[in-house]
Formats: structure tokens, sequence, C-alpha cells
């Protein structure tokens, strides 16, 4: 019921695609993979679901940044993972601390680890980790240790598929591979 | 006045007399403070130096004796000097008119309580500049409580005092002891329960004791006016702190608690007696309450304490017209 | 508020001595960016008697007023996520004892139940009983050491003593089980680590009506006081919407009526086999979140009496448990789990390879921080600070 609910309201905010994984391997209720422009519309309309923002953990693939935001409900637990696919050359996401607050915190610590931009973060300085770091993100993987997202396949049975021409013209709609 | 050689040397003697009663008086309320807190706190307490540590008080002085004074970077050095100077030396003069027995005032002067009070105001002139010449934010916030607190408890302190005295007829603290009695029931904790209790509070307050320490709060302002110093300008703090809790618990001996007055043996004794037993209630307060904060306390004073103390010192007014 | 404008003393004797000595560092310079002029920037940290290890707080002050604060972290970051991702899960899993050492047992259990997850691993029942009990007392432990610190942030000194006399036979309980007294290193993948013995469940149960004594005393001597009361009572209110915009959980959560606990509402482990109520808080001020971890007390105690009654005999880890080359299955888990301070939740990715691919810490205490600057708008210091004491910070957990 619940699953349903989000699912719509996932798909009227232009989820890429919405999957399910399995909850007793993955700990995750549903997954939907948002374009980076969407993100903030996709978080304001859970908001106002009661959704929270829990976590927000990026990694780094072959295919650029995924960003996989932790949203759950307080009364009704249903964890959702968002997951946006950020382009490796350009980095950049819209933040959504101007939805959730607390997400400045979070999109700064992504920031530090892998050098992510978040277009809108109030407060865009290094949270974590020194100003003057000489160092790279120290999160970045070598080029050769990258794992191809695709390959992984952790996203799990799909719900949703966005209409071909609206994920065919994003070129990042394609690293998913889910058809495996 | 009688300006005498004689008197010279009595005052002498006498300053030298007070000096070595604050030493020994701050010797001793370290190891009666920290003995007390280890009892309430359900810890031994000191007990390493000496028989049941009792001579941890003069190690730990020694320790501040030996330590290097740091000086923080664009501190006025004169105020900064100046301060802890200023804490200490003053308590000196305010012990002067106390009675301590029968025979034992280093100036029988008839407007004691005046002097006490008019000197008493250094103490926070002394936390001022040294917040304001540390260079410490800290500092100056501590600073700017402990004017604020002190210059408002005065107030109701004074009131309560005075209410004594109206009664007394005087301000010779001899006189005041004397007109007591001996007996318990004629001292003025009787006959002025209310303007006992503001002084309690006015004590606590005055002397920058918790639960009214706000001016060196160290959860809030690490250590408030007294942040930067170290060393002996932290000990001459320190110092000050215990003789102002001795001097007010004089007072209060003196002024409510029938001062060297017994039901037998009168004598300096029962002074002390009295006064200690005030100081171990400020130390036991200490360690029980929590920190009051700054707006409340100024709240206690401005809304209770010194409309009580005028109603107080009111009410006595029209009493000793009616009765005296 | 007053009208008494501040002259910052730094700059009146730096414009008197020796100009333009005075900089400031970075964060400081960033954060006096948006200052009004005439305001005290004023650094609370990273080295202060209240901020309970280093954390750094800039406020903006006038007069004794808060305009703005802003928490600075990183004194204490460790990258635990970095070492998660060279080390395998086994090397790993000591960290955890390191990232909040006053509640390690909690994130034991949410890495140890991640890797479980991935790996598809089910601890014997008499392991998942010593965890629920660990898991309970730790909780014990760290809301103990709370108490003492938020009423030693008010200027209490005393009780936080009293705390360590509990704290200490908690701790010389799991010292049996865990081997250590702070830095718990207890769950294994597929278990715990030793056994229990006679000894563990009568300490336990010794342990248990001795705390509901203490606890009476703690409310006369605490709890009831009027100046404690008058020093909470009404400051730092956090609503649902606040805790929602922040993502903060826990007592936080809970004292803005929120009926929210994983250990309920997602149950983990043998949460479920338990009667215990969850506290929900009477007011959402400082003073609701003090009565919210007091009365978690008493549950965890109730839990802890029903787990030590029926804990089973048997293993306490499977038996072909990982070693420590295990090389978790490729996938993704997020396995969240109540801590002390809120949820604490382990995110890792694998692509089958010796280490995790990677590996995300949630920490209660980052985003419970993290609204501290919008709880302590306009309020006085002594109040910031008691807002500050109430969040139950604990500052590795924080910068990780």
């Amino acid at each position: 019921m619940t699953e349903a609910r989000i699912t719509e309201v996932l798909k009227k905010a232009g989820a890429l695609r919405i999957t399910r994984p399995d909850w007793k391997k993955n700990g995750l209720r549903l997954s939907a993979e948002i374009a980076p422009e969407k993100i903030q519309e996709v978080c304001s309309l859970l908001l106002k679901e009661g959704y929270t923002l829990l976590d927000l953990s990026a990694a780094e693939f072959q295919e650029g940044f995924l960003a996989t935001y932790h949203l759950d409900n307080f009364q009704d637990p249903f964890r959702l993972a968002l997951r946006v696919l950020i382009d490796r050359e350009k980095a950049e996401i819209p933040s959504v601390a101007s939805v959730y607050q607390g997400a400045e915190w979070h999109e700064r610590e992504s920031a530090d680890f892998f050098g992510l931009k978040f277009s809108g973060n109030p407060n865009p300085v290094p949270l974590l980790l020194p100003h003057d770091l000489p160092l790279p993100p120290p999160l970045l993987k070598k080029p050769e240790a990258l794992a191809s997202l695709s390959a992984l396949n952790f996203l799990g049975d799909e719900l949703y598929s966005a209409p071909p021409e609206k994920a065919g013209d994003e070129d990042r709609g394609k690293g998913d591979g889910k058809d495996a | 006045m009688d300006l005498s050689l004689l008197f010279f040397v009595k005052i002498l003697v006498a300053v030298l007399a007070i000096i070595a009663l604050m030493v020994a008086n701050a010797v001793v309320m370290v190891y009666v403070e920290r003995k007390a807190a280890g009892f309430i706190q359900r810890r031994p307490g000191p007990y390493e130096v000496g028989p049941w540590g009792t001579l941890q008080a003069i190690v730990d002085a020694m320790k501040l004796l030996g330590k290097q004074i740091f000086v923080p970077a664009n501190v006025d050095y004169v105020l900064f000097f100046l301060a802890p100077v200023l804490a200490f030396f003053p308590v000196l003069l305010l012990f002067l008119p106390i009675p301590f027995g029968p025979y034992l005032t280093s100036w029988e002067t008839p407007d004691g309580i005046i002097l006490i009070l008019a000197f008493a105001g250094f103490g926070v002139l002394s936390n001022l500049l040294a917040g304001w010449a540390s260079n410490n934010k800290y500092g100056v916030l501590g600073a700017a409580r402990a004017v604020s607190q002190s210059i408002a408890y005065e107030i109701p302190l004074i009131l309560a005092l005075l209410a004594v005295v109206y009664q007394a007829g005087t301000l010779d603290l001899s006189v005041i002891v004397e007109k007591q009695g001996s007996w318990p029931w004629g001292w003025n904790i009787v006959c002025q329960p209310l303007a006992f209790f503001i002084y309690l509070v006015c004590l606590v307050a005055e002397t920058n004791r918790a639960p009214f320490d706000l001016p060196e709060a160290e959860s809030e302002l690490t250590a408030g006016f007294h942040t930067e110093y170290s060393g002996m300008g932290f000990a001459l703090f320190f110092l000050s702190e215990y003789a102002n809790m001795l001097l007010v618990s004089f007072v209060c001996a003196v002024f409510f608690l029938g001062g060297y007055k017994g039901p037998i043996l009168d004598g300096f004794w029962w002074t002390f007696i009295k006064a200690y037993l005030i100081m171990f209630f400020i130390v036991w307060i200490r360690w029980t309450f929590p920190r009051v904060r700054f707006d409340q306390l100024l709240n206690i004073n401005w809304k209770w304490l010194l409309p009580l103390g005028l109603l107080n010192l009111w009410i006595t007014a029209i009493v000793i017209k009616v009765v005296g | 508020m007053p009208s008494f404008n501040f002259v910052n003393p730094v700059d009146f004797l730096n414009m008197a001595d020796s100009p333009g000595t005075y900089a400031g560092d970075f964060y400081t310079l960033n954060f006096e960016k948006n200052a009004t002029p005439g305001n005290v920037i004023l650094n609370l940290g990273p080295q202060h008697p209240s901020t309970h290890g280093v954390l750094r707080v800039l406020v903006e002050l006038y007069g004794e007023y808060v305009l703005r604060s802003e928490p600075v972290l990183g004194y204490l970051h460790r990258m635990q996520e970095k070492m998660g991702e060279v080390k395998t899960p086994y090397q790993f899993l000591p960290n955890m004892g390191r990232v909040d050492y006053l509640n390690p047992i909690s994130w034991n259990w949410a890495f140890a139940g991640a890797v479980e997850r991935l790996a598809g691993l089910e601890p014997p029942e008499r392991a998942e009983y010593l965890r629920v009990i660990s898991s309970e007392l730790n909780r014990i432990s760290s809301h103990l050491l709370w108490w003492g610190a938020f009423v030693m942030d008010l200027g209490g000194v005393t009780p936080i003593l009293y705390a360590f006399e509990e704290r200490e036979k908690i701790n010389d309980i799991l010292q049996i089980v865990t081997g250590s007294r702070l830095t718990y290193n207890y769950f294994r993948f597929g278990g715990v680590g030793a056994d229990a013995d006679s000894r563990f469940f009568q300490l336990v149960e010794e342990f248990i009506p001795y705390m509901r004594e203490r606890l009476k005393m703690y409310t006369g001597l605490v709890t009831d006081n009027v100046i404690f009361r008058r020093r909470l009572e009404g400051i730092g209110p956090m609503d649902e919407d606040l805790c929602r915009r922040y993502g903060a959980t826990g007592p936080i959560l809970r004292a803005a009526g929120v009926m929210c606990d994983a250990r309920r509402l997602s149950p983990y482990g043998i949460y479920d086999r338990f009667d215990y109520d969850i506290p929900v808080g009477p007011s959402n001020d400082c003073f609701g979140r003090y009565l919210v971890r007091l009365e978690e007390i008493r549950e965890s105690l109730r839990i802890l009496e029903q787990a030590v009654k029926s804990v089973p005999e048997g293993p306490v880890i499977v038996a072909k448990a990982p070693k420590p080359t295990y090389k978790l299955p490729a996938g993704e888990t997020y396995f969240a789990v109540e801590g002390a301070r809120g949820q604490v939740a382990c995110h890792i990715i694998s692509d089958g390879g010796k280490t995790p691919y990677r590996v995300k810490l949630r920490a209660p205490g980052f985003s419970n921080l993290s609204l501290f600057a919008e709880a302590a708008k306009g309020v006085i210091l002594a109040d910031a600070i008691a807002i500050l004491g109430s969040l139950d910070l604990v500052i590795p957990e924080v910068d990780r």
C-alpha cells in the first residue's frame, strides 16, 4: 500500500526507474533512479509525504558518481533509496538543502570525500576535511579499481521505467543495465 | 579619630594577622572543600599527600607558585597584573572592623559596616579589570556578568543589613553583637529571619559561588574573567575568593548569629564556629545545585530579593517606631 | 534584546596596539562574512569544558544572545569510511568500537548486521540474546554518562560521579564477555565473540533492581530540582518538523512525540520478542529529552530482565563463521539499528572484491548536531549550552 503510493509519487515526480530491492538482503524497500535536476522536486514531494533524509552516501563507479539518498518515514518505516547518477566530468548536482536542511552537512561531507559540487548548498566549505588539504578527495578510486554499476546490478526487480523518449535523451539514464 | 603611633602599630599588626588568617583560611578551606566535595560525590577526596591528604592544599599552593605566568598576546599589561592584586588586597581592609572577640577588633570604628560595604566594591572592580585586560572574549563576558551581578546583589544585601542596623540603632559591629545577647533566641536570625535569608542568598551571589557562579561559569565561559590567569595570578583570585567567603561569613555571624556571644564562654571561638558553619553551608550548596541562568539570577534579585528587602526594611522601621 | 552594543575587545585592542595581527582561521573568516559588525564572534571549542571532546561551535553573540551559530567539525575525523574500503570487513570490525566509544555495541551491531545481511548469515539464538543484553547494557551506560555530563553542563558537578558508579558496574559486566571496558569489539559476523558464563547473567540480574533504585534517587536528586527544571523547561523546542528536515532521530525525535524506534518499527535481532515501551516525551524541550532518556533506561532494564531469563543454550557463533579473509558477495545493503543517540546505520556496497567497495556509516550524532544551528537561534549562551548538551553528542561519532 505504501509502496503503491510512493511509487505513484515518484512516478509523478519523474523518476527514471523504480525498482524493488530485496528487503531481507538489501534493507531497502524501494529504489528510484532520479535525474539530477529532478532531485529537489522529488525530495520536496517526499517531505510532504513525511519522509526524512537520513543519509546521503555517494560512491564512484565507472559510469560516474552514484549518490544514494536514504529516506525513511518516522511513523511508517519504508526505506527508500533515491539514486542520482552524476556525470563524472561535471560532478555537479543540485543541492537539496533547501528542502532538507540537514542535507547541507551530508552534501558537504560528500563534497569533501569525492570532490562533488552541490550547487545551491548554503555553506559550501569543507566540513570534515581541512580546507587546505593538499590531496585529492580521499575516496576517489584508481581508474582500474572502479566497478561497473551495470555489472553490480544491486537494484532489484524493476517496477517501473520511464518512457524511452524521456530516458533516452538522458545519457546518464543508460548506466543501469537492468536487463540482466 | 585616634591617629597615634599606637594606632598604626595596631593596624599593622592586625593587617599582618589578617593576611595570615586569609592564607590559613584558604589552606583549610581548600582541604575542607575538597573533602566535602569528595564526601558529597561519594569519593575519598584528597588522601595521598600527608595524613588523610591534609597537606594537599599546601602542595597545590606550591604548584601554583611554581607555575609559569603565561601572558597572552595583546593584553593590557598594567591592568592584567593589577587585577589580581586588586582582588586580594582590599579584602584586608574589610576585616579590620570585624569584632572577632570581645576585645579582639582590629579597629573599633563606629561606622564599621559602612567601611565593609564601601570596600567590598573593589572585588567587582578587579573582576572587571581582569576580564577586560586579558584580551579574551570569555573574560569580557565574565567581567560583564560579574559587574551586573555584584551591583545587583549589593542592593538587597545592604537592605538586609540595614534592617539589622535599624534595629540595633548603630553601625558599630561590636554594639550590634552586644545587643543580640548570649542566647540564640535573642540573635537577629530569630527576629530578622527574612533579612537573614536575603543576606544568605546575596552572600552566595556576592562571592560568585555556585549556584550563582555566573562570572566564571565553567561550562559556558570556560573560566570567565580569570580564563587567562595562571600561576600566582590565579592563586590570588583563588585566595581572594576564599577571603571574601570568610568575610561575608563573619559579617553574617556578627549581624545575625550573635557574633562572639554564645551561651557559655563568650569569645572569638564563637565567631569562628559560626562563620565556618556558614562557610560549610556555602561549600555544601556549591556541590549540590546546578547553576542558574544569568537572566534568572537577575530576576531573583530584582523581582524577589529587592522587594522583599524593602518590605522587610519597611516593616522593621514601622515596628521600631511603634514598639521602640 | 538589550540595546547594548558590545565592542569586540580584540578589535579594540588591536586598533590600539598592533593592527592586523588578529586574523582568525578559515572557518572564522567564513563565518564572519555574514556577521553584523559590532557583534562578537566567539569560538566555543575545540577545547571547551562543555563541548565534550573537540567540537567547535562558532557563535555570533549580541550581548549574551546567540544570533547565529555554526558547528565546525573535523577535529576528530579519522576517515573511517576509507579504512572500511581498504580493510577486509573482518579487519574493519574493531574500528566500530572506536566510532562511538560510548555506544560501541550498536555500531558493532550495525556493521556486523549489514555484513550478515549481505552474506545471508543467521546468528544462533544464544548469540541473539547476548547481542540484546550487551546492547541494552551499553545503552544504559551511554545514557548514564550523558546524564552526568548534561547535568555538569548545567553546573551541577556532583551527579556525574554518581552516574559513574553505575557505569562502572556495567563496565565490569561487559568486561566479562567483551574483554574491554570502553571500545568493545564483541560482535562477529554470524554471532558474538565470546560466550557468557553464569557469573555474567548473575551480575546482570543483580544490576537490574539496583539500577531501578538508583533511578529513583536520580529523580529526587536532579529531576525534581527547581533550578534544574527552570534551566530546561521550554528551552530548545525541537518539533517533529524540525527533526524531519534535519533527519534527527533517537531521543530527540521521541521527545518530539514521534514513536520512532528501529527496535520497534523495523525490528532487527530478536527485539520483537520482548515486551517493552518506547518512551515518548511529554514535551519537546530539553527537559523532555532528559525525561525520555531516563525513561529509556527503565525500558532497557525491562528488556534485560526478560532477556536474561530466557537465554537458550547453544553455540554463540555460526559453525562456518567468516574467516578474516572473508570476501563479501557483490551487492548492496543498508542496515540500521537503534543506538543510544538515534539510528545507527551502515550502508555497504560490495563488488565481490577483497574489501568492500564503499562503506558509509550513518552517525546519528551528525544529523542531530546539524539542527543545533537552527535550534539555538536567539537563545542565551547558557541555553545554547543546555541545548548542545541535550543533543547527547559524541564527537568521534559525529566526525567518524
